[in-house]
């Protein structure tokens, strides 16, 4: 078997508003539209991951939070209505996904061996994350190639930012090592907004986009900031200030995608690709593309 | 009287879904003598507040007249699914939506078919009121409401029950102490993880069966601060808003750990 290659990661916000303002299939509510240049965004991403020809997507999301170790969806095929606790009026999507249960328990492995807790969900029952499915979604709707979901234990918050993004760096070396092993061609998707400060009240309707802003412009700055860092390929850098943006904007890269995708790309120097950037109820959110194939990092298909 | 019963509970599920493990049992059985005494008391709904249900945007509150189905924890899948049937008091959760603005707080109904109620209202419904007898009103925990705005939530809610007649019990659903177990342990021999929050815990504890309010009200901050209560011990506020903190004492009916982190069964006595 050859060896496994990560080909590419991306940053993948989640706010279920781009479904909404889809207004897909799955999803029961209607829209008139809204947050296009984030959806347009989306658009370019799934064409670069249409092209990669991905054996499997991998996301990290934060809105599966666990308390003992970092979980993985084992359940070869989990299907159901996911209904936001937070936007239940903007996200009722019905859902059926396959997981590729081998490098689930693969990724679970090597976490365990590096230290880690870890554990395999294997409930049938279980109702998979919003932020999981629209990541999925926006990325690719067809639904269509095997996923390895995450969870987001909760340690940076429970431990200090620093020690719990040590652990979400583990967390993505041993993600590495695990598509190495079982010669996958994968695809990261880290799950994150930037800057998260937001509004505290929908607007009516919710797509009316003369409301929408960043919600503070210090945040905006620093989201622009970390962009602009990520763009010209200074991810050392952008690493060494992670912690400062974290505490000052709020940024939901705390939550730990952002440091498990670029520990398991092995932290590459190379510039992001910015597919599009824009606020959801005032959060900055940017869809980026870290292509290896491109880079030479990886083989093409 | 308007509150004819106040507790706290956990809303952990480790006592529903385990409770042949002893630590867990021993709280499952204070929970099902919590259940009994409220049946006693036949309340005409139970006012729930989650530090489970997270909300970021208004108040939310359940407005679905009937919900039932099966959740799995996020956490301890590997126990199974919690079955669940609850009615919700329409009528009183309206008269609460329209009033809280008057604190300055904008509610939401929330009134969806397939909304995931969270493990502590399914938990807590379960043992406090298992034969489904008594209609819910289940408030969210805005993750963005301070104490004041929380405990203010308790007092309207009560405010409401009293002008509709309703004599509610009031019931916050959380935890104590949250430091926990990070890793895997022997279920049989968790215990509290931090002997420090542990004696926390305790002399909260102590203060409220004595019924030393303002001694106890005095120290709330201190101890969420201290022991890393859960969500701020706000469950607290929103009993104590409810109750004006008029209680003259308190029975623990349970005490013990969560995979190291405190809980408790609190019944407070009223009058």
């Amino acid at each position: 078997m050859p060896k496994g290659e990560i080909l590419a990661g991306y940053l993948a916000p989640h706010p279920p508003h781009l479904v909404y303002g889809e207004n897909p299939p799955q999803n029961e509510p209607r829209s008139q539209g809204g947050w296009e240049p984030l959806r347009w965004a989306y658009e370019r991403a799934r064409q670069t991951l249409d092209e990669l020809k991905p054996d499997v997507l991998l996301v990290h999301s934060p809105h599966w939070i666990t308390q003992q170790g970092h979980h993985f969806l084992g359940v070869p095929r989990l299907t159901g209505k996911s209904v936001d606790p937070i936007f239940p009026n903007l996200f009722r999507y019905s859902f059926g996904l396959d997981v590729d249960v081998e490098l689930a328990e693969a990724c679970a492995a090597e976490g365990a061996r590096l230290g880690l807790t870890t554990k395999m969900m294997r409930n049938p029952g279980f109702r998979v994350d919003y932020g999981t499915i629209t990541t999925l979604h926006m990325i690719r709707p067809q639904w269509d190639i095997p996923v390895v979901g995450i969870s987001a234990n909760n340690s940076p918050y429970y431990l200090t930012t620093e020690e719990g993004l040590e652990e979400m760096d583990l967390l993505g070396r041993a993600t590495r090592a695990a598509i190495e092993a079982t010669g996958r061609r994968a695809v990261l998707l880290a799950s994150n907004t930037l800057c998260h400060y937001h509004f505290h009240e929908e607007p009516e309707p919710p797509e009316d986009m003369s409301k929408e802003h960043p919600e503070n412009m210090a945040g905006y700055l620093w989201d622009m900031r970390i962009i602009d860092l990520l763009r010209r390929g200074r991810v050392k850098e952008t690493f060494e200030v992670l912690p400062r943006f974290i505490e000052e904007a709020f940024a939901e890269v705390k939550s730990g995608a952002f440091t498990w995708m670029f520990a398991a790309m092995g932290y590459p120097e190379i510039p992001g690709e910015l597919h599009g950037y824009g606020t959801v109820i005032g959060t900055g959110n940017a869809v980026m593309e870290w292509n290896l194939v491109k880079a030479g990092l990886a083989h093409a298909a | 009287m308007t509150v004819v019963a106040a507790l706290i509970v956990p809303g952990s599920p480790l006592p529903r879904v385990a409770a042949s493990n002893p630590p867990w049992g021993a709280l499952a059985g204070a929970l099902e003598t919590a259940g009994k005494r409220l049946a006693a008391v036949a309340p005409d709904t139970l006012v729930i507040y989650s530090t489970q249900w997270l909300a970021v945007l208004d108040q939310l509150w359940l407005t679905r007249a009937h919900m039932h189905g099966e959740h799995v924890d996020d956490n301890w899948h590997e126990y199974g699914a919690l079955a669940y049937d609850i009615r919700i008091d329409t009528a009183l959760t309206g008269a609460i939506l329209g009033a809280t603005p008057s604190m300055g707080v904008r509610s939401k109904g929330v009134d969806y078919d397939g909304f995931p109620l969270d493990t502590g209202t399914i938990v807590a419904s379960g043992f406090l009121n298992a034969a489904g007898r008594c209609p819910l009103v289940v408030a969210s925990n805005n993750l963005y409401h301070d104490w004041q705005t929380t405990e203010g939530l308790g007092r309207v809610a009560a405010e409401q029950a009293a002008a509709l007649g309703r004599r509610v019990a009031v019931i916050g659903v959380g935890g104590l102490s949250g430091s926990f177990f990070r890793e895997t342990i022997d279920p049989a021999t968790d215990r509290i993880a931090s002997p420090e929050e542990d004696a926390w815990n305790q002399r909260m504890l102590a203060l409220a069966t004595s019924g030393k309010v303002d001694e106890f009200r005095a120290l709330c901050p201190d101890y969420a601060r201290a022991a890393r209560v859960d969500m701020g011990f706000k469950h607290c506020a929103f009993v104590m808003g409810a109750l004006g903190w008029r209680f003259s004492g308190a029975t623990v009916h349970g005490y013990g750990p969560f995979y190291g982190a405190g809980g408790a069964v609190i019944e407070f006595a009223l009058g």
